[in-house]
């Protein structure tokens, strides 16, 4: 019991701890746990982490949450899962709460006005770096890019909701995924 | 006030079981929100570049700004329980099932359709984006767009980290 106990506290103080730098997305934490758990103490081998991280990344939701959870259980069941993934998430929430309520206070202040009009004006090339980054992966064949450009003229044009977009990929793949392997 | 939490939960819900990884969740956010009348697309962008300042993923992180502007603390505790719903169910089953997961056709197959659908709404969340951030009154603000410019040709020529572009794109704004 107090040999659990005090492997739940460890995982919920790593992920805890690396949380508050996981900056761009999850994948420095990763590096991270690779670093710490499979070369350093070698509580998992390389291939398991993969496994978990590809799963993890597969299954919706936030990667790094999943990722958590996952590691969790690996090492200690529920209990560990659920100690990761509280550990994973008590720094943004801190932070964010925090953030807000500047936001809040500061927002009708001119100078914020200001550096916040300029911040938005790179909020979607920032986004857009980030889509071109993914968008190999995603868009591999002709198939997809006729899936991409429909989904955007469905959402823009005609403003069906993502979540019934989504939705209709995911059946879409699941008998396009079906099909193209019977023909294969 | 139960009312509004329960449907901000449910919103988060719907968000997390249907995006994944990152940016595919900024155009259900943005949806999500505005419809509700919680933030305005300007308020959306405002959390992305945020988010993307802080360290966390940007789900938990646009929950917690959501929520707390919604209801204080409660809300943020809301909003990121319903954003975790998918961790505490799907992958508290898949950690069971895990050798049935892992490599699972039937999950490549879905994943094969909802990228380039997620790839496609992201497109279009910059397009509402874009409605909102380079337009002031009824004309397109010209500040704006060449801090744009700037932040695409840093980001993707220069290879610039994000939140140093973000920094840069602050200051322009004060000076423009």
């Amino acid at each position: 019991m107090k040999q659990r106990l005090q492997k739940m506290w460890s995982l919920f103080y790593y992920f805890f701890r690396i949380s508050w730098f996981t900056f761009g997305g999850g994948w420095s934490m990763i590096a991270q746990m690779q670093k710490d758990y499979v070369e350093k103490e070698q509580a998992i081998p390389a291939e398991e982490l993969l496994d978990i991280v590809s799963v993890g990344r597969s299954l919706p939701g936030t990667m790094i949450g999943n990722v958590a959870y996952l590691f969790g259980y690996h090492q200690a069941g529920f209990p560990g899962g659920l100690a990761a993934l509280l550990g994973i998430i008590f720094p943004p929430i801190l932070i964010l709460s925090v953030l807000t309520f500047c936001y809040n206070q500061f927002q009708d202040n001119l100078y914020v006005i200001k550096m916040l009009t300029g911040v938005r004006a790179a909020v979607v090339p920032i986004i857009l770096a980030a889509a071109l980054k993914l968008f190999k992966t995603a868009i591999s064949d002709r198939f997809s890019l006729i899936l991409c450009i429909a989904a955007c003229v469905l959402n823009v044009c005609f403003h069906v909701n993502c979540v019934i977009l989504i939705l209709c990929g995911l059946v879409i793949g699941l008998v396009a995924g079906r099909w193209k392997e019977a023909r294969a | 006030m139960i009312d509004t939490l329960l449907k901000m939960f449910w919103s988060f819900c719907k968000i997390g079981y249907t995006s994944f990884g990152g940016m595919s969740m900024i155009p259900l956010i943005n949806a999500e929100m505005v419809s509700h009348g919680w933030m305005t697309a300007t308020e959306v962008s405002d959390i992305v570049a945020i988010a993307e300042m802080t360290p966390g993923p940007l789900g938990l992180n646009c929950a917690t700004f959501a929520g707390m502007r919604v209801d204080g603390i409660v809300g943020a505790v809301v909003c990121v329980a319903g954003v975790l719903m998918p961790t505490l169910t799907l992958c508290v089953l898949a950690a069971i099932f895990f050798e049935r997961f892992r490599g699972s056709t039937a999950l490549n197959r879905m994943m094969l359709g909802i990228r380039p659908v997620s790839m496609g709404i992201i497109f279009g969340v910059m397009v509402t984006l874009s409605r909102t951030n380079y337009v002031a009154g009824s004309s397109v603000s010209p500040g704006a767009l060449a801090i744009g410019l700037v932040s695409v040709f840093l980001l993707l020529k220069k290879q610039w980290s994000v939140p140093k572009v973000i920094l840069l794109a602050a200051l322009l704004g004060l000076v423009l």
